[in-house]
């Protein structure tokens, strides 16, 4: 499997992307005091954020296991 | 409405760490962006996880928590009913259980998995009551235990001294007869007959 820089970068969105939408779920769901925003944060936020940190912990992972040309600054123009 | 200020806080950082990461991930070519990026991208989030999750776990043991489902209006409103033999409304008015969190005080399964028990149930009524049919009476399953009231009575002087509850003491101790049986404290929560009754405001 081959993954360029660029693969990296898309990754480390997707995790950062999954993180912010969990946070803005979690943040909506503390607004109000009522079992639907506890099920939104157990069911959608947690989900989200916990995908979004395990996306980003994959990323490490794979970043430490690619050849050393691969890994170092992002491509120039 | 309380809002936990810190926690917001931590949450409107760790969006604004994670978005300059989702604009620019090459910022991780560096050492420092390494850095920023496992503290923005694992350490806060997982820290914001901790303590939302804290956060409404504790709200979930607040007496408006409960009331806030429309199923449950009548029975907050129940703790209102200005007559001492109703025992909800006694231990709510008098405080014997504390005012913010009396449904917990007197409904929470005290047991090593009771409360995970008790989220699982309340998500099963949240689903019946917005996707299923739900029932018009509420029923606790396996009935109301004698260790809800027991938790706080048993030990205490004017519970001992009672020459009933100790001829009675071993059955109730076993669950085998109730204590809001008939004729003992049986005026429980009384939902569907409210509009006769006096109620109490606070304050009057």
């Amino acid at each position: 499997m081959r993954i360029g820089i660029l693969g990296m970068e898309r990754i480390l969105r997707i995790a950062s992307g999954l993180i912010i939408l969990g946070l803005v779920v979690e943040l909506i769901s503390l607004a109000w005091i009522h079992p639907l925003a506890f099920t939104l944060f157990a069911f959608v936020g947690i989900c989200l954020i916990g995908l979004g940190i395990l996306i980003y912990l994959a990323f490490l992972v794979l970043v430490v296991s690619l050849p050393g040309e691969t890994r170092g600054s992002p491509p120039t123009p | 409405m309380e809002l936990p200020g810190m926690l917001i806080a931590l949450i409107v950082l760790t969006i604004v760490l994670a978005a300059v990461f989702f604009v620019r991930p090459s910022i991780t070519a560096g050492a420092a962006g390494k850095v920023l990026a496992f503290g923005a991208l694992c350490i806060l989030p997982a820290i914001c996880l901790r303590m939302g999750l804290t956060t409404h776990l504790e709200r979930s043991e607040q007496t408006k928590f409960c009331i806030s489902c429309h199923a449950m209006e009548t029975y907050g409103k129940s703790l209102y009913i200005d007559d001492p033999s109703y025992i909800p409304a006694q231990h709510f008015q008098n405080h014997r259980v504390p005012a913010d969190m009396a449904c917990y005080s007197c409904h929470a399964d005290y047991t090593i998995y009771g409360p995970l028990k008790d989220k699982l149930r309340g998500v099963q009524r949240i689903y019946v009551q917005y996707l299923g049919t739900p029932s018009k009476t509420i029923q606790l399953p396996g009935g109301y235990h004698n260790r809800q009231c027991l938790r706080c009575h048993l030990g205490a002087r004017s519970f001992d001294a009672n020459p009933i509850h100790v001829a009675l003491m071993d059955s109730l101790k076993s669950d085998e007869m109730s204590c809001i049986s008939s004729g003992c404290h049986d005026m429980v929560h009384n939902g569907g007959n409210l509009d006769d009754l006096k109620m109490w405001s606070p304050g009057q």
